[in-house]
């Protein structure tokens, strides 16, 4: 179950079929939107294991698992893969018992997915931030950002309750955490500033088991970004 | 059809609220994300009323309906709305009994919305190719994006050995995608079908299939409407309507 495990690159052997009982993610320790499916496996509790994937020294049989060669894919006992990282959560959450995280309610649920598509620009602009780090100019992108962010505080102070499907954390609330808990570490954390709500918002995302197992250690985070932005395969 | 209605404009009175046991969609004759709404209402037998809007000249009311005033939006009689084309297409098949458009196998489920992310770059190509066409410019690289694109939908048809994108019968992934499909012609485009032969052979079993048949739209009146939309004459939302 180890999320710690190296990486597999180019010229490693391909892993064998999955366990029955067992479900599988191809996923890397940094990636936010392999994040969204660990979080959802680790809220539902479901037996898994975690095979690491270097993205920048892709083993050749990984595009067999997704021609498009991305994380996260999840591959079951009966070999069916899986990718999209929100077509993983879903599918997760249709197929494994216990805690329901999507709401049952058609309306709700479609609440949710529009939320989401409310969200769609923020992974793009934190990413570029993050690339900009050193340099000076990133304040358009910044606004950029809280404008995006505004739009979120919105749906919070409409609905008035802590998360954003209500006062329980659910599925919309893991889809959206990887890129807040990044801005936190990379210290974006003034594009947050102009929205108590989503503050609030993420200090009691800190609280949930699912969320706080997951959590980066800040250093590693950033040693990462570093060889990563050297395009270091390390 | 169910949809020839005048289109609501600027200056516009609002519609009342939805009766009991109706949804209503905002819609535009034309709009092929909103054809995918009236495919999946029509395919359910789901009681329905259609307000068509003037995407050029929008009411103000509109914008309480969606903040930035686009379709397709559905409303119901609790006046919850519900907007993008695929999320709200969804809610019809979650919420509404009878036939189910997409599976219940969860893996099929899935599957479904993963060719859906395959076919993403569709309808932005057959839009600028149309635009460049109209415009008297030269639309070779686009239309070989296209043809590439849908290289990989032939791709999959073959892998399945199946004549829907969802198996055997036609399912929600053939309605997501149909409304482009059927533009092709009338656009100018249908020649991006030429070395796809089990996607031609898709279009065609689409075109026997009673729900895509009844929404069909004359080949004459879209013709009509092109030529007002791109001289950027309001009135092409109603060319064709009766009165």
């Amino acid at each position: 179950m180890s999320g710690s495990a190296r990486s597999l690159a180019k010229g490693s052997a391909p892993p064998g079929p999955v366990p029955e009982g067992l479900i599988r993610v191809y996923s890397m320790r940094f990636c936010p939107y392999a994040q969204r499916t660990l979080l959802v496996l680790t809220a539902k509790g479901i037996r898994h294991e975690i095979i690491n994937i270097n993205l920048k020294s892709k083993p050749e049989w990984f595009f067999k698992k997704n021609p498009f060669g991305l994380v996260p894919v999840l591959e079951n006992s009966q070999g069916q893969l899986i990718y999209e990282s929100a077509i993983t959560c879903e599918y997760l959450d249709d197929v494994y018992p216990g805690k329901k995280l999507l709401p049952d309610d058609p309306y709700e649920k479609a609440r949710q997915k529009m939320v989401f598509e409310l969200f769609s620009k923020v992974p793009s602009l934190v990413t570029s931030l993050l690339r900009k780090q050193n340099e000076e100019d990133c304040s358009g992108q910044k606004e950029e950002l809280r404008k995006e962010i505004s739009k979120l505080e919105e749906v919070l102070t409409n609905k008035k309750t802590t998360f954003f499907g209500g006062n329980s954390l659910s599925m919309i609330d893991y889809l959206i955490w990887p890129w807040f808990e990044r801005m936190e570490i990379l210290e974006l954390n003034d594009c947050v500033d102009h929205t108590p709500k989503l503050q609030l918002w993420m200090a009691a995302m800190r609280k949930d088991p699912a969320v706080s197992a997951l959590l980066m250690e800040p250093k590693a985070l950033r040693g990462f970004l570093n060889l990563y932005l050297q395009n270091s395969p390390e | 059809m169910e949809d020839a209605t005048r289109s609501f404009g600027k200056g516009s009175l609002p519609p009342g609220p939805v009766p009991d046991g109706l949804i209503r969609v905002y819609s535009m004759r034309f709009c092929p994300y909103a054809h995918r709404t009236r495919l999946v209402l029509r395919a359910k037998g789901i009681r329905h009323e259609v307000v068509n809007i003037n995407l050029r000249n929008k009411p103000e009311w509109y914008y309480t309906k969606h903040p930035f005033g686009q379709i397709p939006v559905l409303e119901n009689s609790k006046c919850q709305l519900i907007y993008e084309s695929v999320i709200a297409c969804e809610y019809l098949d979650d919420a509404y009994p009878g036939r189910k458009l997409y599976p219940y196998d969860p893996y099929e489920r899935a599957r479904q919305k993963m060719l859906l992310e395959l076919f993403y770059k569709v309808p932005h190509l057959t839009k600028e190719c149309l635009v460049a066409l109209r415009c008297g410019r030269e639309c070779a690289d686009l239309k070989l994006a296209l043809r590439q694109e849908f290289c990989n939908l032939e791709e999959i048809l073959g892998y399945q050995n199946t004549i829907f994108f969802g198996g055997d019968c036609i399912s929600m992934i053939d309605y997501l995608f149909w409304p482009w499909f059927e533009r092709l012609d009338v656009y100018g485009i249908a020649d991006c079908l030429n070395h796809t032969p089990a996607l031609r052979l898709w279009t065609a079993a689409m075109k026997q299939d009673p729900t895509v048949c009844a929404l069909l739209i004359d080949k004459n009146i879209f013709l009509g409407f092109l030529n007002l939309y791109f001289q950027n004459n309001p009135d092409a939302f109603d060319y064709g309507l009766a009165c």
